[in-house]
Order: structure tokens, then sequence, then C-alpha cells
């Protein structure tokens, strides 16, 4: 699979001249491929063969079994040989290899698992319950591995692999980091770039966490004597904070989809009147600056929509339903390539 | 570029499949091998799509695949001596059934292999170091199908976990948690259709979502504020038909797009127009153009990846819809 190789036209002798080249790499290469297969049939647990996956690695990062065979060897052939000290150092070795790794193949999926296997492996240390901290180790590797994802994260702030990889790392954390730490960093990731919709993503999910312990909080809090109100209380105040972010996202860019993907989540099913009749205020206002935006329109045919069936009876159906297909029919106009789903929208109102 | 590309040079991407097992001299070969057997599950592929299945020696491809066995693990490898892996396990069951071969193999052991990889979550890892993520599950789920053995599978347990990775967007992440992707709702919705419980997707959000990976220039991308790729026009496409909105996407631009990321000169589609070609998006590219009923090609199943005709033969047929075969 290659991505982004751009075809270039060569002339013959250009293509001989590589042929060349590469056949002695190709010599080298398999001859250290065969090499090293054959050592794993034999099960050959040495350090000369760690030594020879290394090399391997480097040229082929992609080659999954030698990666498989690098962990057959340190399970089997070096760590029983090693002290907890010695092992430490064995897997700080290995994170910066595929360090060096990750920076020229930041999409290898088999590199990121390799990092994932060494913290797994961490032994405890240094010391004891009694004299020492046996998870300090651990605690420096995961603390360190945070530092590195978010390294990751600024050289292309829409890696999904460096994402996923941070949650594992949140989770696996021996001292988690505080969700409101997290949210910090998502605003900072959304605030240096609106369009980074892995970071709105990611917001949604610390912000149901903290919602959901908030209601833990709330549930305490009854048994103490106060009400569940102040639950409520609480998520709106700070679902009026997230508005904000999101309006002043809208407002800057409101050709990008990832905030009005994401505003669409904060609405969630529309139960909330108040709110859903806020919102579509404030997109028509922008509607009315930026007369083309197809997602402004767009937005709005969805929340109509929301209090067309959440609200019936408390609304103006009909000026609802007239609103709805003008905003239509003009979406027809600006993006006519999803006329298919603008056109069964229509029917499906006609209907109500 | 010298002439606009507006058809599909199907004598040239034949050619192109058929000299790809001939490319010995070339590095990047030698640095593939580790996707060899998805690469011949891809380039038989694509030629079923473009109904020339003859052109790869079907012998000398059961002798590979067979070649690549892995007796201790009972999976296949990608090449002969690589370990075995869930990837490489269902291209070899793929391509067996596509050459109906499958007699061959010891359908037990495999299925038991594939089953051993199911996690207590329910997710599927990808060998027996733990990698886990959705598209697992799915090829868990495809290979178990096509062998005849999705009774020995927890449905409950697998559909639980998949659906657990389903986000607000109506779209599907690798884990719980992770960002939706055009290719993990592919293989979320695949799945769930397999196992008759596509009713666990939210069809108006997902389809919405889908529609809105196409972009001005007619490709699609595989998530918001991204680049187009030609491999999204299966992921998607796929999904949608899966869904009965292939028509949410607009099938002239696309097709536009996916013929203009042909390479005119040694055949084989690119990730985009002008790039190096590979028999990945050859395989996708095609793949996409016959689900959008570009004249000539031959249906794929959507849900499987494979051949319609051999899908139904199989009595494994669903209930998608890809848009009629045009005639010119």
């Amino acid at each position: 699979m290659s991505h982004g190789v751009r075809r270039v036209l060569q002339n013959k002798e250009a293509l001989e001249a590589k042929k060349l080249k590469d056949q002695s790499k190709i010599r080298d290469y398999i001859t250290l491929t065969s090499d090293v297969l054959n050592r794993k049939k034999q099960n050959d647990w040495s350090s000369q063969a760690f030594q020879l996956t290394t090399e391997l690695l480097q040229v082929n990062p992609e080659f999954y079994t030698i990666w498989n065979y690098r962990r057959r060897i340190l399970l089997n052939g070096i760590i029983p040989q090693s002290t907890p000290e010695q092992i430490r150092d064995i897997l700080a070795e290995e994170l910066s290899m595929t360090m060096a790794a990750l920076k020229v193949h930041p999409k290898v999926y088999w590199i990121w698992n390799h990092r994932g296997w060494c913290l797994d492996n961490v032994p405890s240390g240094p010391g004891t319950e009694q004299e020492g901290d046996p998870r300090g180790w651990e605690k420096g590797f995961w603390d360190r591995e945070l530092f590195v994802v978010e390294k990751m994260l600024d050289a292309d702030p829409r890696n999904f692999h460096a994402w996923s990889y941070r949650r594992i790392v949140l989770a696996n954390m021996p001292i988690p980091k505080p969700l409101t730490a997290e949210l910090a960093y998502t605003t900072r990731k959304i605030e240096a770039n609106f369009s980074n919709f892995s970071a709105w993503h990611q917001r949604s999910k610390v912000l149901s966490s903290l919602w959901s312990k908030g209601e833990l909080d709330s549930n305490k809090s009854k048994e103490e004597g106060a009400s569940g109100i102040l639950y409520h209380e609480y998520i709106s105040n700070s679902s009026l904070k997230e508005f904000d972010l999101v309006h002043n996202a809208m407002y800057t860019d409101p050709y990008d989809q990832s905030v009005w993907i994401y505003h669409r989540w904060l609405i969630g099913s529309g139960d909330d009147k108040d709110i859903l009749e806020r919102e579509i205020e404030v997109i028509q206002s922008l509607l009315e600056e930026e007369s083309g935006s197809k997602w402004c329109m767009e937005s709005l045919v969805h929340y109509k929509r929301l209090l067309l069936s959440n609200h019936a009876s408390t609304t103006d159906t009909s000026t609802l339903k007239r609103d709805c297909m003008g905003l239509l029919r003009r979406l027809l106009e600006v993006d006519p390539s999803r006329r298919a789903r603008y056109e069964e929208i229509e029917l499906e109102i006609a209907r109500l | 570029m010298s002439f606009e590309l507006n058809s599909l040079l199907v004598s040239l991407h034949v050619t192109y499949i058929q000299n790809l097992g001939k490319n010995k001299d070339d590095l990047t070969y030698h640095l593939t091998a580790h996707l060899r057997m998805n690469a011949i599950y891809w380039g038989l592929t694509a030629l079923c799509t473009m109904n020339h299945r003859e052109a790869l020696d079907r012998n000398e491809m059961i002798e590979y695949v067979m070649s690549c066995w892995d007796e201790e693990t009972g999976g296949f490898g990608a090449h002969p001596d690589h370990d075995a892996h869930i990837l490489s396990t269902l291209s070899a069951i793929q391509i067996l059934i596509t050459q109906d071969a499958i007699d061959i193999l010891d359908i037990d052991r495999v299925a038991k292999f594939i089953l051993s990889l199911q996690q207590p979550s329910g997710v599927f890892a990808g060998d027996s170091f733990g990698e886990v993520d959705t598209r697992f599950s799915y090829i868990a789920v495809n290979a178990l199908s096509l062998l005849g053995r999705l009774g020995d599978l927890d449905v409950e347990k697998t559909v639980a976990y998949i659906v657990q990775c389903r986000n607000f967007d109506g779209g599907f992440g690798s884990r719980i948690g992770a960002e939706s992707h055009a290719s993990q709702a592919f293989v979320c919705c695949a799945a769930l259709t397999i196992l008759d419980r596509l009713d666990e997707v939210d069809a108006p959000t997902l389809s919405w979502w889908l529609a809105e990976r196409q972009l001005p220039n007619g490709g699609l991308n595989g998530r918001p504020e991204k680049l187009e790729d030609v491999c999204y026009s299966f992921w998607v496409l796929a999904s949608l038909s899966m869904l009965k909105k292939v028509h949410y996407i607009d099938s002239g631009k696309l097709t536009s797009f996916i013929l203009s990321a042909q390479d005119p000169e040694g055949g084989g589609i690119a990730d985009r127009p002008g790039d190096m070609p590979d028999v990945f998006h050859t395989h996708f590219g095609l793949a996409g153009l016959s689900i959008l009923g570009y004249p000539g090609l031959v249906d794929l199943d959507p849900v499987y990846c494979m051949p319609a005709a051999l899908i139904e033969k199989m009595g494994l047929r669903k209930g998608w819809q890809a848009l009629e075969r045009r005639a010119s």
C-alpha cells in the first residue's frame, strides 16, 4: 500500500540504474531475512539473533513476524537472564528504538503495538513496598509515554494511531491523569486548529465521563440531603461554556464540518426545547452573515426537525415545515452532490 | 497527463496485476512480503471484478496459499515462514473459496484458531500478542461465516463489543472510545450485517456522516477534514450499500475521481491522481466502481468483498443494494 507517493516518469537509463542499485540491496535484504527466519525456526533466543532483528526491523518496520520473534527472544532468552534493573534498561532501549522508527513511519500499527507490549512488561521496582517504590519505574515509563504521544500529536494532530495509543496510555497510567487535565488538553488542541475533529471527538468522550462522574457526585449529595438539581445545574453550566467554544469555532470557519458534527452531539436528541430554540437563533444569525453556508442550513434543518418531532404540541409546526422546505431547496442548489439525501428529507417532512 | 482518463483501462489493469509477481528485481516487492497474502486476494478479487479471474494461474496460487500455512497455530501467515495472523488467514480463506479449493483446508483447525483470538471483552485479537481492533472482529465473523462455522461464535459477546465502539456521529472506531473512521464503519456494519444485527446501527446518522465523506473533487475521505483517497470509495460505498443509501453519493463525480487515479502508462490505480498505483488501491477502486454500477464490471458482494455470484451461491447473501449496472 502506498500513500501519497508521486508517480514520476523515469527514462529507461534511470530505471536501469535504479535496478542495478537495488540489486545489491535486495541481495543483502534476502540474506538477512532468511538468516533471521532460520534462527527463528530453530528457537534461537541469543543476543546475536536479537541484534539481527534490530537490523532487519530498521530496514522494514512492517515485518510483523520479526517484531513477534524479537519479543520471543526477550521473553525466552534475554529477560530470564537479567536483573530487574537490566530489564528496565532493555525496555527503555526498545522504546528509543521504536521512537526512531515511529518518526519515519508514524502510521505503522506494529511499531505502536511493540511500545505497548514493552510498557506492559516493565518490572516492579525500584526496591520493595517497605524500602522503595515498586511502581516507580512503571510510573516513569507511562509518564514518559504520555509525553511521547503528545510529541507525535504535535507533529500530526490527526494521527489516529497516536490518539488511540493516547487513550491506552491514559487508561493504564498508575497514577491516572485527572479528566479535567485531558479536557484542557483537547481545548488546547481545538484552539490551535478548529478543524481537528480528533480533538473534538476526544472531548466528547472526556465530557461524557466527567458528566457521568458528576452524576455519581450528585447521588452522593442526594444521600446527604441535597437534591438532584445540583447535577443538572452542573451539566448546564458546563454545557453553556461548551456552547461558547463551539460558537466561537462556528463563527471562525462556518465551512468546517468538525464543529458542526460536535454541535450535533451537544444538542443530542433535542429534548431541551429552550436550548434547541436558542441554538437555532444563533445559527440563523450566522446564516444571515454567511448566506451560502451549507452547514448552517443543514444544521437548521436538523434542529428544526427535532423541534417538529419532539415538541410538536408547543411549536408552530406549519412554519417549521415551511422553513425546512425553504432551506432544503437552497441546499439542493449549494450542495447538489448530496441532492438525493435532501430530496428524501423533503419527502419525509411532507409526510408529517 | 496527455489525455483525459474518462474510461476504465481494463486490459492495462489486468496486465498490471499479472506483472505484480514478476517484480522480483524491485526492492519494494521484497519489502512488502508481509502483505503478500492480502495482495494476492486483492489482485484476484480485482481480476474477478473485471471478469478476468483466469489471468493468474489457479494452481500456482493455491500452492502458494498452502505454503503459508502455519502448522503450529492453525492459521496462515502472509508469506512462507511468517507468523500466522488473522489478516492473512482471512485472505487465504477468501482466495481458496474464490478458487473453489476450500476442501484442501483443515476447516476445524482454522475455525479453532480464529475462535481462540476472541477476548473476554468480545473483541478479537489479530494474533497471540493480542492487538485488538474491530477490524479483527469483522475478519473473524467473515471467515467463520465463509467456513460455515458461525454457529461456534458467541454472537452476543461479539456484537456487544462492536456496539460499544459506536460514536455519536453514527460511525464506529477501532476500539471503545476511538474516533469514527470510514474503514471501521465498514468493518462494523459488515460484521453486524453478517450476524443479522444491523439494527444496532443508527442508520440515519451514519448515512449522513458517510455522505459527508465526499469532497468537492468527487473523492471520499475517511474522516472529517481529511484528504480524499481511492480506497475510501469502497469503505464508504460498501457501508452505504448495506444501509441501502449508495445514492447519497454523487456517483458521477466519484466515478471520475477513481478513473482519474489510474496510471495510464503502466496500469493500476493509485490513492489519488498522479500517485504511484498499487494493488490495494487498484482492488478497492474497482470495487467502488462495481458498487457504482460501472459498465462491464462484475457485481461484488460489499459485505464479504468477494464476487457476488459466489456469495449468493453459498447462500450467504444479505440485503445490500448497489447501484444498477449501467449498459454503457
